[in-house]
């Protein structure tokens, strides 16, 4: 059972508008949901790490919001929603292939296709960036660079890793944008992979969307 | 001198990518690290630098072994020089990028301009100090990545397939660098590399290893002369082997292709 990458398009910005139009306690199922979700495609050490490095940045959130004078409930239910929209993002790029959501993009949201194309090829920098900044971080440490000291002196030290980085990601788009016009990009790009069908199951998700997403209209109307 | 004993190591995925290595590396050697892809050779390099460490057994530098160093503890001993140059240009000037490691080292200002200076002077890169290091030709950025490794003196230079993606001359002016460091300043060099020609004219020793053994350590010209199974571990022997077998002679390089022809013909 495979949903449409529209129909994940979708899903993913209904979550990001439910996170504030639904209680708590759904906000928390839907957490729930997405671990198990994320888990049930991919348990495995590198999932564990991308769900607990998320963990961690959720905790300094909410960290923050207490010590700028928040509620611990508002902190709590800050930090949740900044996860589950996350996680959220996470899920679908965990089911979906790139090019299924670039094909969505263009064919049922009508983005133009350079737009679609930037937003995958943004995504698909991400592995490579990484890759870069290892072999980077290496290479300064070869000449001397340690990332010791306190966090600032850290931060500022970094400097020798990133710029190295930014030149070559620079470079490389430079490659990409040239290789890409000589091979004609934009003239047909995208409309000779076949149109995905929604399935049952994808009308039935959007169905759900749509009852969940129109919560407070029949909430105001049903509970009166 | 680095020494590695009873070296086992393996990713995360489990699959043991070195098993059992035992060797040493004497002060003033030049050696050629070689493999097919995956044999294990550029990890084994990187253990000389603390970028890996092992999972069993030890990697001993000038007779400490280095478990708990990090790879910037060991920058002015072992120089790495890795196979993409521009990962790691960050400076505005070919001078500025050579000083970098001298200064994050806190050398006095006399030492960096000494230091630099004689890198530069080693690696062919005079007249070029105040250029963009982004704007050189690609064989000069490798040039500048092992001038960069040099500016802090280390005794012991590795260079990650230094040759690749070279053309002739820049490759042969590098080799020639090298050798003249290797011979006039006593430095060590490890050279990992898939190009036989350059194993053959410029190595003294080379170290085989394949799927994370090392089956052979020995002289190139015994590597590439005698019976050693050296398709087998996914090598090629260099072009003048090949041609002295065809015609029934025995030779490692050019000299000995020569000598054995003109024996051949007075015979």
């Amino acid at each position: 059972m495979k949903l449409n990458a529209f129909t994940w398009i979708i899903v993913t910005l209904a979550v990001t508008a439910w996170v504030f139009i639904l209680p708590v306690e759904a906000v928390a199922t839907i957490l729930v949901l997405q671990l198990v979700l994320l888990l049930y495609i991919k348990r495995s050490k590198t999932m564990l790490a991308a769900i607990g490095g998320l963990g961690v940045f959720t905790g300094m959130m909410i960290l923050l919001q207490l010590l700028f004078g928040s509620s611990l409930r508002v902190s709590l239910f800050g930090g949740l929603r900044m996860l589950v929209m996350t996680l959220a993002f996470l899920c679908m790029l965990a089911t979906t292939r790139i090019q299924s959501i670039a094909k969505a993009l263009v064919d049922r949201f009508h983005l133009p296709v350079e737009y679609a194309f930037m937003l995958t090829t943004a995504l698909r920098f991400v592995p490579n960036f990484l890759e870069d900044s290892e072999i980077t971080l290496d290479a300064q440490s070869c000449r001397g660079y340690s990332n010791r000291g306190n966090v600032l002196k850290r931060l500022l030290s970094y400097v020798v890793v990133i710029r190295p980085l930014v030149m070559r990601a620079v470079s490389k788009s430079e490659t990409l944008a040239l290789s890409m016009e000589l091979r004609g990009f934009g003239a047909n790009t995208y409309k000779n992979m076949p149109k995905e069908q929604l399935t049952v199951v994808d009308f039935a998700v959007l169905a759900v969307v749509v009852v969940l997403s129109t919560y407070p209209f029949w909430k105001k109307f049903l509970f009166v | 001198m680095i020494e590695a004993k009873e070296i086992n190591f393996a990713y995360r995925r489990g699959i043991p990518v070195l098993n059992d290595i035992n060797c040493k590396i004497e002060d003033g050697e030049f050696v050629a690290l070689i493999g097919h892809n995956g044999s294990g050779k550029t990890t084994l390099s990187r253990m000389f630098m603390a970028l890996d460490h092992p999972r069993s057994g030890q990697i001993l530098v000038d007779g400490e072994d280095i478990i708990n160093y990090e790879p910037a503890d060991l920058a002015d001993k072992v120089g790495y020089v890795f196979q993409n140059p521009d990962l790691q240009i960050l400076a505005d000037t070919v001078y500025e990028e050579i000083a970098y490691g001298p200064r994050v080292k806190k050398l006095p200002e006399e030492n960096i301009k000494t230091n630099v200076k004689s890198a530069i002077a080693a690696m062919g890169l005079k007249g070029l100090e105040g250029i963009y290091p982004r704007n050189l030709s690609f064989g000069q950025k490798r040039r500048l990545g092992v001038a960069a490794a040099l500016a802090l003196n280390p005794r012991i230079l590795i260079l990650d397939e230094i040759t690749n993606g070279q053309d002739a001359v820049e490759q042969a002016a590098m080799m020639e660098y090298l050798k003249a460091l290797n011979e006039e300043k006593g430095t060590t060099v490890i050279l990992i590399t898939h190009d036989m020609n350059v194993v053959r004219k410029y190595a003294r020793r080379a170290i085989v290893l394949t799927d994370g053994h090392l089956v052979f350590d020995g002289k190139p010209q015994e590597l590439f002369q005698g019976d050693q199974p050296v398709e087998r571990w996914g090598l090629r022997r260099p072009v003048v082997s090949v041609l002295a077998s065809r015609l029934g002679l025995s030779a490692a390089n050019c000299e000995e292709f020569c000598e054995a022809v003109r024996k051949g013909g007075e015979a």
